[in-house]
Formats: C-alpha cells, sequence, structure tokens
C-alpha cells in the first residue's frame, strides 16, 4: 500500500516502530532473557543489597538483592502490559464519545463535549490518587484509573474528524440513498477516522506508561508486581542515590524512556503521513537550480522568454517530470491564454518560471528571461526585490491565499511598502483602498478580514493584490473558476481594462476555452508537460493543427452550433511516472501512426510565432483531416 | 452571535463547571473507605468523645445530601458546606489540626506559582523557539536534533529528571537539595534573591524541561502545518524575506493551538507539580494534595481540588478570550 | 536574536552555580562568627514536619520532639532509659500507693518571664486528664480518678483511688502549660502559635512542612544552651536530606536510609552514630486468632481464618521466620530481633532470657504435618484436617496486608511469602492505605495477616494493654487475642508500685505472649543519625539511646574549631 510504502521511508516512523517492537520482544520472550527469576523465593544476604554491576549480575542488584537486568526484562511485561491496556480503554472510550457526539451533533453532541471538558477540568494524576485509594491497588485498578482517565484527546480528536467527514459529500449522498446511520458510521465515517485514531492510540499508549510509573512512583502501583516504576519506587524510597547504586535507578528510568520514545515516535510520523500539511512546506531551504549559460532575448517586445524549461518534482526515489522543455514568448502588453486538461503542467511551468515552486519541486533546466534577467539564474535574495514588481500571481483557488489574521487592507499595503519603503503607511493603505475600489470592492471594505469577503470578492481582493505594484506581467492560474458567469465576466472585464491601462501582459492559465478566446491574445496548449501547438486565438481557434487541440475545441460547446454533439475525450491524461516513449497524446490519438508511439515529436514551426508538435505536420498541412 | 455574548456564554458554563466540580468533589470524597468521623488520625486510641466531638464539629452527625430529620432539608453536609464555600470557608483541616484550609491553600499556592510560572514561562519562550526553528529547518540535522531532544525531555519521566538533577546540581553545583529558602539568612534584598534563585533553581528547571518539550513539539507541527499554507506562498511571492513572514503571518497563527495548550497547561500544573514538589521537597499545592489524600484530609483535599478546578476554569477561559482576541474567524463555539 | 537570550541564560546558569560552590559555608558564616566556642545556628534535616504546635493535638515524633525543646515535663528520660528529674526535683508515693507528690524545682520561667509553680502543673495536669474529647493523646495517660492539688507553689500531689505502676511513664509526656495563656483561651482549638514554654529554647519561626526555626532561651533555669539557633528543615526525599548533609546544607539530620551509611562513613567530616530510638519501635506479625465468642458485637466481622487460631500454626510460622535475615537485608543489620511486644530498646522492662525459637523451614514443616494440616490434593498448599471446621476456606491461603506508607512493608511481605510458601501456605498480599487498613484491622478484625509496627511510650503498659480481651471491641486489640491468665497478670502490673515486682509480672506477660504467638516480633529497628563534625561538636552519640535533636545534646553542643 502507498501508505505503508511512505512509512517505510520514514526514518523517524521505523525507528520508533522498531524500539517499540524490541521492548514487546523481550517482554514477550522475559523468562528466556533474563538470567533470573524474580519472583522465584531468594535468599538474599546483606552483601547482597545494592551490589554493583559484577559478572553475575551486569545491572548490579537493587534494594531487595535482586537482580536488576533480570528485574528490568521482567518489569516490561507490567509497564507494558498496562500501557497498552489502559489505552486500549482510554481509545475505546473516547472513540465512542467522539463518534457519537460528532455523528449525532445537536444537543447530544454538544452535552457530551461539554462533559469532555468537565472531565478535562479535573486534575488527572490527583484523581487518579484518590480513585486508586477507592479501589485498592492491584494491577487490574491502575490500568483502569489510567484507561477512565485519559479518553478526553481522543474524543476531542474522533469528533472532530466525524464532524468533518459527516458533512463531506460522499456521506451527504450515502444518506440521501437511503443508508441508515450504522451503515454510514461502518462504511464512510469510520476508515476516515480509525487512520487518526490509530496515530492517537500510539501517543495515548506512551502516555499510559508514563502515568503507570508515575504512579507507581508515588507509591500506589502495585508493590507484589514488578514495573519499571516499581522498580524507580523502590530505588528511591529506599536511598539508591545516597547509596551511589545508580545501577537501581538509571535501567529501569532508561527503559521508560525508550518505550515512550519508541511510541512517542511512532506516532508522530503516522500523524505526518495522515496530515498531508505536515510534510514539506513554503519556507524550506530549496536546491538552487544550475544556471545555463545564454543571452536574454534580443527583441525589446518580448516581456517573458520561457526556454526550454523542464520542472521535477521528488516523489519517493526517482524524480518525476512535470514539464518537459517548455518554451513560451509573451509579448509586451499581450494576453496569453495557457490551456490544457488538469495535470498537464501548465500551473507548474508558471510557478516555476516565477520561482514560486512548492517543496519537492526543482527546475530542472532551461532558462526564464524577464526584464533582461534569467530569473533561474537568480539567488532567492536577488529575486525578491523583484517579486511583485516585475511579475505577481493570482494564484489558483484564493481561498487561503490570504492570511485570516490580517485585515484584505493590511496585506495589500504591505506588498506596496515592501517595494517602496518610502511611501508611508497613511498612503499604502490609501493606494490599497483604491485598488479595491479599481477591482470593484468598496475601499470602506479594506479594514475586513478575508473570511467576511465572499469567494468572488476574495478572487478580485487577490487581482487587487497582484496589481499593488503595478508589475508588467501578471500570472492568474484559473482565476475564474467556482465563480459565476456574472462575475466571471466582471473580471475578465476587469483585467482587460487594466492590462490596457497598464500595457500589462497576462498569462491566463486555465482549461476553459471560452475564456481564453475572449480575452487573450495568444494560446498556448499544453498536454503532458509538454507545449503541443501555439499561436493566436484566430490560429489556433480556427486552424488547430494538434489532433488534441481539436479535440479541445470540439469538446466545448458553441453557441453558433447550439446542436452540436459535444465530443469527450476518450481515456485520461498520462501519469507523470507512466509517460509513453513518443508522442505523449498518442494512446489517446484517433491519427496516431507508428512513429507516435516511439519517437517524441518536435515543436514543427508553422509560421512566426506558430507551432505544433505533431508528426502529421510533416505531412502537407492540408492532409490533416478533421479528428 | 456576537464575540462578546459568545465570552459571555462561555463565561457562564465556566461557572457551571465550577458548580458541577464542586458537587462531584464533595461525593467522590464520601466515597473514599475509611471513616471519616476519624478525621485523619489514625490512632486506635480514640476514645468515644472524641469520636462525638469530631463528628460534631465537622458536621459529620448530619446527613449528607438531604436533611429529612430535624433542622431542615438544608440542613445536611453538602448543603453547610457549599454556605460556607459561599462565605469563603473552606472549612479546617484535619491533618494539621485546626488550621483553616483556605490559609494552607495560600500559601501552598504561592509556592507553587512561584516555581511553575517561570518554569512554564521558560518552557514557553524555549519551545516555541525550539519550535520554530526546527519547523523551518524541517528535515534537515538541525530538525532532526530539536526533535529528538524534546521527544526525549518528554519521555523522562519528571521524577526520574528531577532526581537526576538533584544529584548532579548538588554535587557538582553545589545547589541546595531542598526547601524553598536558606532558613534565617537575614541579609538585605540582593542575598535573599540570590538564595531564593538558587533554591528555585533546579527544580524550575525540571519542570520546564517536562513541560517543553510537549510545547516544542505542539509548535513545531503548528509551524509547519502554516508554512504550508498558501497564504504562506502569496507572502513569498510578493517578495517578503524569511524573517518577515515568519512574524508577520506565520507566527499568530502558529501560535493558536499553542496558546490552548499552555492555557490548559497552566491550570494544571497547579496540581501538576507535585513529582517536582516531591522530589525537591518544595512546599507547594501538589505535594499538600498528594499528604492530604493519604491523610484522608477531606476538607483540605475538597479545598485543593475546588482551588485546582478553579484554575483550570480560569485559565481555560483566559485561553478562550486571547483565542478571541488573535483569531478573527471564531465566531461560534 | 535568539541565540543571544539563550547566551544570556547560560551565562545566568554558571554564574549562580559559581554561587553555590561556596554558598553553602557562607550560609553559617553570615550568621555565626566562624571561629567562636559559642553561638551559631545548627541545622537539622529530617523527613517529616510537626503537625499542631498545641501538645494536645500534637500526634507525630516531629511534634513531640519541638515539645521537647520547647517545654519542660516534670519528669524525663536521659539518654539510658532511667527517668530523671526536670520540673520535679523529685518524687515520691505514699505508703498506700495511692498519693504522690512531686517538689518542683525553682527558678524556672517562661519564656515570657513568668514563673512556673504549682498552679502551671496542677492546671496542665487538669486540663489533659480531661481532654478526651478533643486531645489525641494526652488523656489516654491519666486513668480519670486523679485529684490533683498544688498545696504550695513548688509541691504537686496527685492522689488516685487505684495505684499506678507507671507514674514516671506518665509524666514524661505532661508539657507543663502556662497556666495564664491557656486559661484565656479553648485548648481544643487552641493553635498556640507563640508556644510560650519553658524549655531551653523558644519558637520564632514555623512554616507548616517547610521548617521550624527556634532560639536559645537565654534565660532557661538550667543555663541556656551554647548555640544561637536551632532549624529544623523539612527535606521528604531521603536523598536530598543525605545530600544535604553532604553539601553542608545541614549539620544532622535525624533519619536516612541504612544503605547511604557507607556513603556517609566514607566522608571524613560526617560522623554517623547508631542505637536505640528515644521511643523505641517494633515490627510486627500481627494473627487474626479472634475467637468467634470474642468477636465484638457491633463492628466485628472476625473473617480470619480458623487455622490461625491453632497455636501449632502460628509456631510453625514462627520457625519460618528468619528474623535476622530480615534484619540484614531490611535494615542492613541495623536491628535486633524482637520476642513480645514489648521492644528491645525498652531496657529493664524486655525480657531477654527468653531464647527464640530458630529458623527451620523443616521443624516448621514437621509442626504442620504432625498437626494435620496436610496438602492433600497437590497444589502446594496445606488444608485443614478433616476434623476442623474451616468453612468454605479449607485452605491454609492467607491474605497478608500492610500499609503503602511503610518503605520495608513490600519486601517484608514478598520474603516472608517465600518462606511461608515453603511450609505449604498461601499468600496473597494486599497492599492497603494506612485508613483502610484500620478498617479492615480493628475492631472488625477482617483480616488473615497484617504487617505492621508500633512506636513505644517508655512504660510497656499501654502496648500490652493492646492484648487484653477489654481492648478487642475498642479497636485497640489488633490480634483478638483473649487469655484470662494475661489480663490478670496485667490488672495486677498496672497497679504495682514496686518496680522489681511489676518488671516480674511484665517478663511473665512476655513469655506467655512467646508462647501463644499472636504476633511474630521480627525486629526492633535501631535509629541512626549523622551529622557533620567539622560544624559542631559535643553531640551525645554514644548513649545507650539515640537522639541527637533531643535538648540532651542540643543543649550542650558547640560550634566546632
Amino acid at each position: 500500500m502507498k501508505a505503508l510504502n511512505r512509512f517505510r521511508h520514514s526514518k523517524m516512523g521505523m525507528t520508533g516502530a522498531i524500539m517499540l517492537l524490541l521492548a514487546v520482544l523481550v517482554a514477550v520472550f522475559a523468562p528466556l532473557l533474563a538470567p533470573y527469576d524474580p519472583y522465584a523465593p531468594s535468599s538474599p544476604t546483606i552483601e547482597d543489597i545494592y551490589d554493583s554491576p559484577s559478572g553475575a549480575h551486569l545491572l548490579g542488584t537493587d534494594d531487595g538483592g535482586e537482580d536488576v537486568l533480570s528485574g528490568l526484562i521482567y518489569g516490561s511485561r507490567v509497564s507494558l502490559i498496562v500501557g497498552f491496556s489502559a489505552a486500549f480503554i482510554s481509545v475505546l472510550i473516547g472513540g465512542v464519545i467522539g463518534l457519537v457526539a460528532g455523528f449525532r451533533g445537536g444537543h447530544t453532541g454538544n452535552l457530551l463535549m461539554r462533559f469532555t471538558d468537565f472531565f478535562l477540568v479535573i486534575p488527572d494524576l490527583a484523581l487518579q490518587i484518590v480513585i486508586v485509594a477507592i479501589l485498592g491497588q492491584s494491577l487490574r485498578n491502575i490500568i483502569i484509573v489510567i484507561g477512565v482517565l485519559g479518553w478526553t484527546t481522543t474524543a476531542r480528536l474522533v469528533r472532530a474528524q466525524t464532524l468533518t467527514v459527516r458533512e463531506r459529500k460522499f456521506v451527504l449522498r450515502a444518506r440521501a440513498v437511503g443508508g441508515s446511520d450504522f451503515y454510514i458510521l461502518r462504511r464512510h465515517v469510520l476508515p476516515q477516522v480509525l487512520p487518526l485514531m490509530l496515530a492517537n492510540t500510539v501517543l495515548v499508549i506512551s502516555l499510559a506508561i508514563l502515568s503507570e510509573s508515575t504512579l507507581a512512583f508515588i507509591g500506589l502501583g502495585d508493590p507484589t508486581l514488578i514495573s519499571w516504576g516499581q522498580m524507580l519506587n523502590f530505588a528511591f524510597s529506599r536511598g539508591a542515590v545516597s547509596a551511589g547504586a545508580w545501577w537501581a535507578l538509571i535501567p529501569p528510568g532508561m527503559a521508560i524512556v525508550w518505550v515512550v520514545l519508541g511510541t512517542t515516535l511512532l506516532g508522530n510520523a503516522l500523524e505526518e503521513m495522515l496530515n498531508p500539511r505536515l510534510g514539506r512546506h513554503h519556507l524550506e531551504k530549496e536546491v538552487p537550480p544550475k544556471p545555463e549559460p545564454g543571452s536574454p532575448p534580443d527583441r525589446p517586445e518580448v516581456l517573458l522568454s520561457i526556454r526550454d524549461l523542464k520542472v521535477s518534482f521528488e516523489v519517493g526515489h526517482a524524480p518525476l517530470v512535470a514539464a518537459d522543455g517548455v518554451s513560451i514568448d509573451v509579448h509586451r502588453g499581450e494576453a496569453v491564454g495557457l490551456v490544457g486538461e488538469s495535470g498537464c503542467g501548465k500551473t507548474t511551468t508558471m510557478l516555476a518560471a516565477l520561482r514560486l515552486l512548492p517543496p519537492g519541486g526543482a527546475i530542472a533546466g532551461g532558462q526564464v528571461w524577464l526584464d533582461g534577467r534569467d530569473l533561474v539564474a537568480l539567488t532567492p535574495d536577488e529575486l525578491r526585490p523583484l517579486r511583485w514588481r516585475h511579475f505577481s500571481m493570482v494564484f489558483q483557488g484564493a481561498m487561503n491565499a490570504l492570511n485570516p489574521v490580517k485585515t484584505v487592507g493590511w496585506q495589500i499595503a504591505e506588498a506596496i511598502r515592501q517595494h517602496d519603503p518610502q511611501v508611508s503607511p497613511d498612503a499604502a493603505d490609501a493606494e490599497a483602498g483604491r485598488l479595491l475600489e479599481t477591482v470593484g470592492i468598496g475601499r470602506d471594505r479594506a479594514g475586513d478580514y478575508p473570511h467576511e469577503f465572499s469567494g468572488g470578492m476574495r478572487q478580485r481582493a487577490m487581482i487587487a493584490l497582484a496589481l499593488a505594484c503595478g508589475p508588467g506581467l501578471v500570472v492568474a492560474d484559473e482565476p475564474t473558476t467556482a465563480l459565476d458567469v456574472m462575475i466571471q465576466a466582471q473580471i475578465m472585464d476587469l483585467l482587460a481594462s487594466l492590462r490596457a491601462e497598464m500595457n500589462m501582459s497576462l498569462v491566463l492559465i486555465t482549461h476553459d476555452l471560452g475564456v481564453v478566446a475572449e480575452t487573450c491574445d495568444r494560446a498556448v496548449v499544453m498536454y503532458g508537460g509538454v507545449v503541443v501547438e501555439q499561436g493566436t486565438i484566430a490560429e489556433v481557434f480556427r486552424d488547430p493543427q494538434h489532433p488534441y487541440t481539436r479535440l479541445l475545441l470540439a469538446a466545448f460547446p458553441d453557441i453558433d452550433e447550439p446542436g452540436r454533439l459535444l465530443a469527450s475525450i476518450p481515456g485520461t491524461p498520462p501519469r507523470l511516472d507512466e509517460m509513453p516513449p513518443g508522442c505523449r497524446f498518442a494512446p489517446r490519438c484517433s491519427q496516431a501512426f507508428d512513429r507516435c508511439h516511439t519517437e517524441r515529436p518536435p515543436c514543427y514551426p508553422l509560421g512566426p510565432r506558430r507551432e505544433s508538435a505533431c508528426f502529421l505536420v510533416e505531412r502537407s498541412p492540408q492532409e490533416v483531416g478533421d479528428g | 452571535m456576537t464575540r462578546g455574548s459568545l465570552f459571555l456564554r462561555k463565561a457562564l458554563w465556566a461557572l457551571v463547571t465550577i458548580l458541577v466540580v464542586i458537587t462531584f468533589n464533595f461525593f467522590l470524597f464520601r466515597v473514599l473507605p475509611g471513616d471519616p468521623a476519624k478525621a485523619g488520625i489514625k490512632d486506635p486510641r480514640l476514645s468515644p468523645e472524641m469520636v462525638a466531638n469530631l463528628q460534631e464539629r465537622y458536621g459529620l452527625d448530619k446527613p449528607v445530601l438531604f436533611n429529612t430529620g430535624e433542622g431542615g432539608l438544608f440542613d445536611s453536609q453538602y448543603f453547610r458546606y457549599l454556605g460556607a464555600l459561599a462565605h469563603g470557608d473552606l472549612g479546617t483541616s484535619y491533618a494539621y489540626k485546626n488550621q483553616p484550609v483556605s490559609s494552607l491553600l495560600g500559601s501552598a499556592l504561592v509556592n507553587t506559582l512561584w516555581l511553575v510560572l517561570p518554569a512554564d514561562i521558560l518552557a514557553i519562550i524555549l519551545g516555541v523557539l525550539l519550535g520554530l526553528v526546527a519547523a523551518w529547518r524541517r528535515g534537515t540535522k538541525l530538525d532532526v536534533g530539536a526533535l529528538m531532544f524534546a521527544l526525549f525531555t518528554w519521555a523522562l519521566p519528571t521524577f526520574f529528571l528531577g532526581i537526576l538533577l538533584l544529584f548532579f546540581g548538588s554535587h557538582y553545583l553545589g545547589l541546595p537539595t531542598g526547601g524553598r529558602v536558606t532558613i534565617g539568612l537575614d541579609q538585605g534584598f540582593w542575598a535573599t534573591a540570590g538564595d531564593v534563585l538558587r533554591h528555585l533553581l533546579l527544580p524550575t528547571l525540571t519542570f520546564a524541561l517536562v513541560l517543553l518539550g510537549e510545547y516544542m513539539l505542539i509548535m513545531r507541527s503548528s509551524v509547519v502545518e502554516v508554512f504550508s499554507e498558501d497564504y504562506i506562498l502569496t507572502a513569498k511571492a510578493k517578495g517578503l524575506n524569511t524573517f518577515q513572514i515568519i512574524r508577520r503571518h506565520a507566527f499568530r497563527n502558529a501560535m493558536l493551538p499553542l496558546v490552548t495548550l499552555i492555557a490548559l497547561n497552566l491550570g494544571f500544573t497547579v496540581s501538576g507539580a507535585i513529582q517536582v514538589e516531591t522530589v525537591f521537597s518544595w512546599p507547594g499545592l501538589g505535594k499538600l494534595t498528594v499528604d492530604a489524600v493519604a491523610q484522608r484530609d477531606y476538607p483540605l483535599l475538597q479545598g485543593a481540588f475546588l482551588m485546582l478546578a478553579i484554575s483550570v476554569v480560569l485559565a481555560n477561559l483566559a485561553a478562550e478570550l486571547v483565542y478571541l482576541r488573535l483569531d478573527p474567524r471564531v465566531t461560534e463555539a | 536574536m535568539k541565540y543571544r537570550a539563550l547566551a544570556v541564560l547560560l551565562g545566568l546558569l554558571m554564574v549562580l552555580a559559581a554561587c553555590g560552590d561556596d554558598g553553602a559555608e557562607e550560609t553559617t558564616t553570615t550568621t555565626t562568627a566562624p571561629t567562636a566556642a559559642e553561638g551559631g545556628t545548627v541545622r537539622i534535616g529530617w523527613g517529616g514536619a510537626p503537625s499542631s504546635l498545641n501538645p494536645g493535638l500534637g500526634e507525630l515524633t516531629e511534634d513531640y520532639s519541638i515539645y521537647e525543646l520547647t517545654y519542660n515535663t516534670p519528669i524525663t528520660l536521659d539518654l539510658d532509659g532511667n527517668y530523671v528529674g526536670e520540673l520535679a526535683e523529685d518524687w515520691s508515693v505514699s505508703d498506700d500507693g495511692l498519693t504522690w507528690t512531686m517538689h518542683l524545682v525553682e527558678g524556672a520561667t517562661f519564656h515570657d518571664g513568668t514563673p512556673l509553680t504549682s498552679a502551671d502543673v496542677k492546671y496542665t495536669l487538669e486540663l489533659y486528664r480531661d481532654c478526651a474529647d478533643w486531645c489525641v493523646y494526652m488523656s489516654s495517660y491519666f486513668d480519670g480518678d486523679e485529684v490533683i492539688e498544688a498545696p504550695d507553689p513548688a509541691t504537686v500531689t496527685i492522689a488516685k483511688s487505684v495505684p499506678t505502676g507507671s507514674f514516671e511513664g506518665r509524666m514524661v509526656f505532661m508539657y507543663i502549660l502556662p497556666k495564664h495563656i491557656w486559661e484565656g483561651v479553648d485548648p481544643g482549638t487552641f493553635d498556640n502559635a507563640a508556644m510560650i514554654g519553658s524549655g531551653s529554647f523558644k519558637l520564632i519561626e514555623h512554616r507548616q512542612g517547610e521548617y521550624v526555626r527556634l532560639a536559645a532561651n537565654e534565660d532557661y533555669w538550667e543555663g541556656a544552651p551554647v548555640v544561637d539557633e536551632v532549624i529544623f528543615q523539612t527535606y521528604e526525599n531521603a536523598d536530598a536530606r543525605v545530600q544535604a548533609l553532604i553539601n553542608g546544607d545541614v549539620d544532622m539530620i535525624t533519619e536516612f536510609p541504612a544503605t547511604a551509611i557507607a556513603t556517609l562513613e566514607a566522608n571524613d567530616n560526617i560522623t554517623v552514630a547508631t542505637g536505640e530510638p528515644l521511643a523505641p519501635d517494633l515490627t510486627d506479625i500481627i494473627f487474626n486468632v479472634t475467637d468467634p465468642a470474642n468477636c465484638p458485637a457491633e463492628d466485628g466481622v472476625c473473617s480470619g481464618h480458623p487455622a490461625l487460631r491453632d497455636r501449632q500454626v502460628r509456631l510453625a510460622l514462627a520457625h519460618a521466620t528468619n528474623k535476622q535475615q530480615l534484619i540484614d537485608t531490611l535494615l542492613l543489620g541495623l536491628g535486633t530481633p524482637g520476642i513480645a511486644i514489648v521492644p528491645t530498646g525498652l531496657g529493664i522492662w524486655f525480657n531477654g532470657t527468653i531464647e527464640d525459637y530458630p529458623f527451620d523451614l523443616t521443624e516448621a514443616n514437621r509442626i504442620l504435618d504432625e498437626a494435620g494440616y496436610l496438602d492433600t490434593n497437590g497444589d502446594g498448599v496445606r488444608e485443614c484436617p478433616a476434623g476442623m471446621d474451616c468453612g468454605d476456606r479449607a485452605e491454609l491461603s492467607f491474605r497478608m496486608n500492610f500499609p503503602d506508607d511503610s518503605d520495608t512493608g513490600p519486601r517484608l511481605a514478598q520474603t516472608l511469602a517465600d518462606w511461608w510458601e515453603q511450609v505449604g501456605i498461601g499468600i496473597q498480599i494486599q497492599v492497603l492505605d494506612p485508613d483502610t487498613l484500620t478498617s479492615v484491622c480493628c475492631p472488625s478484625l477482617d483480616y488473615d495477616v497484617i504487617l505492621w509496627g508500633w512506636g513505644s511510650d517508655p512504660d510497656p503498659g499501654f502496648l500490652l494493654s493492646a492484648l487484653t480481651c477489654a481492648e478487642i471491641p475498642t479497636g485497640l486489640s489488633e490480634s483478638g487475642y483473649c487469655n484470662p491468665a494475661y489480663d490478670e497478670l496485667f490488672a495486677a502490673q498496672a497497679v504495682e508500685t514496686d518496680l522489681e515486682t511489676r518488671i516480674g509480672m511484665i517478663h511473665e506477660m512476655q513469655q506467655i505472649l512467646w508462647e501463644d504467638v499472636p504476633y511474630i516480633i521480627p525486629y526492633c529497628a535501631l535509629s541512626s543519625e549523622a551529622y557533620r563534625n567539622d560544624r559542631f561538636v559535643g553531640w551525645l552519640d554514644t548513649a545507650t539511646k539515640l537522639a541527637l535533636e533531643d535538648p540532651s545534646s542540643l543543649n550542650v553542643i558547640r560550634p566546632a574549631g
């Protein structure tokens, strides 16, 4: 399974698992491993008390003349049994309460959560002491006490997760189809909740083991059973330190640390595995790409020149290539539509070009010339002053692109002041307000937080932000997805007028051909990480050369042809790790022939700034029939 | 729901919780085996007159919950207790003969706070810093090192760490092995301050190390989560350097989970210092509570649990307040 | 920036550590002149703390240690176990044995300057006599028939209707209170924070659970102590206490685990002293021998195993108990084997002529075999013989309880279980907290075997009473033992004023108890204390009894050097 595979690569997780496994093995094979049986009757003499380590006793003897090593080995049994059993009880109780609270919601859920909160208010240790005093000191009671008091974190966790799952579409759908509560729980909720519970259980185990040692230390353990906590208790109350008998104290303490450390490592690793957000992040140190020799474009109208850009991603062992030699030119004032299916590499290409790749992504080759400089060759420090002033980006899905605890106006003003420190805070705020007005949001909303904006407003705020420093190039990634048609039109109009005003270049990443046709000057079609066709709108839309482009166009409704049957493109785009050897589109192409499957077609120039990467071009263009 | 009324609702719930805890405590101790009439005196030479006197003095001759006999329905142990509480009277201790519970708890609380607050502050500062650095340099040796350190100190049983520090600290550094001050040292402010610090060092260090691990771990995962948010990418794209991003955008968001944890801990450390107090003979609430259980000192126990519950509830309330202040998104419970 | 903070922190740590090295010496030199042969502050580390400054309410050893220093009693015990007069110059009893007369010393005063007269003594004795409803121990030293008179300021008479053999033993606890202060308060709730007494030390500061600070009474009527102050500091953690002595944070410690002795003795600046404790104690193994006919009507459960009522079984178990080995392993040799409920430390009262049962497992097995307890089903545990009614407890499997506040309890229980299982007795060990243990012990008598202990007064009378029939329903009798011959002797010794005769009676009682084995007394622990010989000298550590915190030492020690 993929998850297990990932786990094997987690050094932390494997270390923890091995540590835990070793402890369990020691517990299971205790009679075989221990040199003495600490439970057997013995007749110690004075000399045997706190005897230092020797051949007969590798870890010396304790205050009762018993072999410390044997006690350590047998002690693992009690400590681990208590840990696992108590954790089991905790997770069971917490899981049930959390599930019911999250699933039922409403008053029952609230009441249960109040109950949980109330439980949290009671001090664990003090209550444990009292309850053990009531029930008496025995192993069973210790397990019950630790178990019954440790369920709160699990309950909260399970409830939170159940709540999230409950609102998911597939659950709502299951309900609509008439699934019973129990069925939904079992089939949909549990699979989502169990992995988290697993990670949580491991951590609860470590807490339970620590609890046992603490209780034993205070003298509430079962003194007839050997556990690590009990060993510490004896050492502590019978003056091991003063006797210099470190061997009676350190080994059991270290044993506890060993097991707790192992379980915590394991639990942490599991959590990291299950929560993708705990993986890599944006502020990690990036590996600088190797700059290649080259010179800036010689024509002044070329603002951005992406040359043979290759982008790879680290997934497991082998890096996967997401963009394989992409070359795009953008002139000043030009609007270029970058289109293709999801996963074709259009966003990745632009992120790479702007040096904003997510962690794990790297530029594997190529150059990106902007305003006379190769962005690939610059260090992060050199890039920083250029950012936002020369190029900016409107990210896909602006929901989280704004900081939720800062006002929108502040975030825009921040960009302004970052690149022009002379600007006073008031002036920057005023400018921010003006920008918001420009995108159709009243300047009085500048003091609001992102969550107080609707989705469309947030998108527009992002655009305002992107324009804050008057950049020459703006890259907009799916700026209108999930917006209704009216807003969509407004935003596209806005962008067009801004472009005209400021002579700004725009790269519009989208899979919506209609928008491209309306607002862009040129279109670049990508598939499987390569450019398959580019040209002006007229050229690409009216006379598509690449079979993929043709299919794309055929799949889009045309208001002039209301009755036309919409075609769908059979098959799916290739996976990054399963790239076909020849033309990327060949497996889905109805016009593919042998050469297509074995050789990669180059980008054939068909005219000024017009090209298509298809072997069909080699035959006469007129022979290219309809798809 | 406005944030003001939200806070009010939470405050009300806090009050209810405290009341429930009071009742819970009261009946919990009545369930303990052993005769409360013995009032903590273990000597069998307890004369019948003494028993009768004690019973009357502590009101143990009344029924527990409701009085169906003479004296009125509410002339019972429970309601008498509530009545006394309303006057701020927590009763007198059984074990520390005739001393009022409130004064015993008061001085113990002060001692515990002396220990716990500096330790918590130290742990927070170090934990936040370490967690931040570890998250930032995630995956590097620095991260692994910091992680190992935090996990190790977290895995160490508190008393074990305490004993080790006690031994090494006193043996090699000559630090005192117990108590709050050197008694009888009437030497002027600086000498006294130095003396207090010397006594405080080892227990505070122990406690801080124990808390540090947990804070660091939470901070680290919180920061990593925040660092992978989209708005961090936006900030990076805007041209902010790492320091600016952390300070202005990441820190506050990352601190939020930590705030809750700190508050919870603060509430609990009022009792959670049991282990440290025992090892270092620190006369705080933790030790008082443990001794009170052993001696079946009900009035003291009830008082201690009550104080603990109140502090936890208050700490939680404070955390919610801080949360409300920090996170503008919070509009519902 | 963060590194700077850390560096500052580290720097602070190092500075404090540096202060720490010479800080230990500093604390004593700042409060005393370095080389004077007078004055000085003695710091004593102990493991507990007083529970009350009111002598009527005190019940812990620590309480009594403080009372000894701040108050005087008419008669006191010296370190050789002899009764000597303190406030009483002399005392005598009338010929009919009913009236005791004490002549008080001259010049005794309280800390506030008021002279101590017979009026104070009369007031105090009457107070203690009548305090059954609020005081813990004091009223038990009176029979209730005492009529106390103060015919003149230096004479006190106590007239009883029945003679007593333990007059001195009672007087040693009569801490004389200042009448002019106590008659104006409710003694039962008086916190006595000022602690005005007549002793050689005055209380100056008390912090509950932390320390007690005493200053020398410069006007002490017997002569002021040499030192200026004595401070008792609480270190609950034994290792911390020992380390405190090694570091010099304290000058003497009153208790420490035997395992630390080697470390302490290796230190030239430390002297370790061992001796009988001032208040001797014993550890006991209590058998539930309650005859169902004696079971208390009200609270008695009396669930003891019937086999334990058979002397042969108890005798066998006595043979299966190696007292010397217990002393070696649990006390590292610092103890003496016990015989009956009179501890060895009580000197003349202890019957040293009895030769104890030897440790002999073979003999133990033989006794049980002969008595008919055989293991018929081969499970290693003997069963009751055919003719005996053991109800549903046919197997000789006993519950063994001990309190959870005992350091040696677990080890003792395990060792005993090891031996006794070898003679075919099954043992289930169950640790209980002291309160629960009391509730199963007495008077409910709901147990089989209890491992516990007693601390003893100088007079053996009280402990001996715990084995009388009359104390079964009161809860004082732990074992439910009832022997009319024993009771007769007990009644006789209580009123016997002739010392030799009384000794003879008490010795005979021990003989009876040793033969009947309701208890096995494994050992009476010796007391170990340690002090810094480079700080103060003159500690009385060579007498029979060891109590360096007693006025006997604290009044005379002086700074070393």
